[in-house]
């Protein structure tokens, strides 16, 4: 299986940008809203790897 | 994959090293609090009013009188005031020999000296941030570290020219089950990096900004601080005394009524100028509570002579602290920023495994080579 290039960096960089977003959000927003997608947003990379890792003891368990 | 290799070989001991103090650093306000007691201060109305500062610095002065006092410190968190103190401006300049008192910004009451001993928490703050951000030699520790940190980013980025080509023939997040410890770790390796990647790379860069922070500061005072008192000279001090710090910080606010004081230098001190109290304010949003102003005030005629703008690269180092910190974002910031700490203390670690098992194996080839 080859896969494209596009597909290769599109999860990259979303969680590039969310982590991005989540930086910014929590200095440049003024409190309210802002802290709590911030953690969303740093959060994210966190729940990825999380979600690899389970598919990933999914497949084995499967096999 | 050479580059890749040997900034990340020169830059992993250290790294882990950063990596591992830094966690405990992250919750460095959390920890001090934990381990000092402070509830010696007193309960006392949230509008209480504050006590003189000039009482302070006399009382500071009264129970040192062989030494100078050099700043004081206001505190927006607690009602605290830290005064502090040295037998000269160069002991100042000496952490080590620098002495503090701090009181009780309400009733003017002493919470605590130095000398008396160093409290559990701020001991064990002050080694972590030692092998952290200097290994206990000052500024060569810091700019050694400095670079570092740029072989740490070199080292990301390498790694994610890498992480292209290798990916093209995986899913994204796959991790190869079954096919011996190595390809796993690889894997890993890979999904850990390129996830936390652009953190890193944040985290990376405002490091290496903020280990400049000492020549950054000594350029300003160079050049554009300098230039402010050249333009002033001509007005030698007229009167000997001191004029009033309370004054001079009531002054401040009169000025600025958007921001709020935090410390102020005496005059003399090589953190500020000849004759003036140099006065750091700070502002109310997240942010600007980030960017100080630091203000002049005349301390012998108490005028207020000058608000001064601080050049790009003091702007750069200040908005680099939060963002290195991860303290701008309450609690839960704070332990996301521990988590992708670990993350990256993983990477690290699997990249020393996966070089130490690939360097086991062509040893293996070698030798069964050298059999045949």
């Amino acid at each position: 299986m080859t896969t494209r290039n596009s597909a290769v960096w599109r999860w990259p960089i979303m969680l590039a940008l969310l982590t991005v977003f989540g930086l910014l959000s929590a200095l440049l927003g003024e409190g309210g809203v802002w802290w709590p997608l911030s953690w969303l947003a740093l959060a994210s990379p966190l729940v990825a790897i999380g979600a690899c890792l389970a598919a990933g003891i999914d497949r084995t368990a499967r096999h | 994959m050479v580059v890749h290799k040997w900034t990340s070989l020169a830059c992993t001991a250290f790294l882990l090293v950063i990596c591992l103090t830094g966690l405990p650093l992250i919750f460095r306000e959390e920890i001090s609090d934990w381990l000092d007691d402070s509830s010696s201060r007193a309960e006392l109305p949230a509008d209480a009013p504050s006590a003189d500062i000039d009482d302070l610095v006399a009382e500071a002065r009264r129970r040192h009188p062989d030494m100078i006092v050099a700043a004081i410190l206001i505190d927006d968190a607690k009602p605290q005031v830290v005064v502090w103190m040295a037998s000269s401006w160069a002991d100042f300049q000496d952490a080590g020999r620098r002495r503090f008192i701090k009181f009780d910004s309400r009733t003017g009451q002493v919470l605590g000296e130095s000398g008396s001993g160093k409290s559990p928490g701020a001991a064990f703050v002050d080694w972590m941030l030692h092998l952290h951000a200097d290994l206990f030699v000052g500024l060569g520790g810091e700019l050694f570290l400095g670079v570092i940190g740029l072989l740490f980013v070199a080292a990301v980025v390498s790694g994610v020219v890498l992480y292209g080509p290798f990916m093209r023939k995986l899913a994204f997040g796959a991790v190869r089950q079954g096919q011996g410890s190595r390809i796993r770790w690889l894997d890993l390796h890979n999904l850990l990096g390129i996830v936390t990647l652009s953190w890193a790379l944040v985290v990376g860069v405002t490091g290496v900004v903020n280990e400049l922070t000492t020549p950054l500061f000594a350029l300003w005072q160079r050049t554009d601080l300098r230039a402010v008192l050249a333009a002033q000279a001509g007005t030698p001090p007229t009167v000997p005394e001191l004029s009033s710090l309370q004054a001079a910080l009531a002054a401040v606010r009169g000025a600025m009524p958007d921001r709020f004081a935090t410390s102020a230098a005496f005059p003399g001190s090589p953190y500020g100028t000849p004759h003036h109290y140099l006065i750091w304010t700070k502002g109310t949003t997240p942010l600007t509570a980030r960017l100080l102003t630091p203000v002049m005030v005349d301390a012998h005629t108490g005028e207020l002579r000058e608000i001064l703008t601080l050049p790009w690269y003091l702007r750069a180092l200040e908005v680099s602290r939060p963002l290195h910190f991860g303290d701008y974002g309450g609690l839960p910031l704070k332990v996301i920023w521990a988590l992708l700490d670990v993350v990256t203390i993983t990477v690290l670690a699997s990249g020393l495994y996966l070089w130490l098992s690939k360097r086991r194996q062509r040893d293996q080839v070698e030798v069964e080579a050298g059999r045949g």
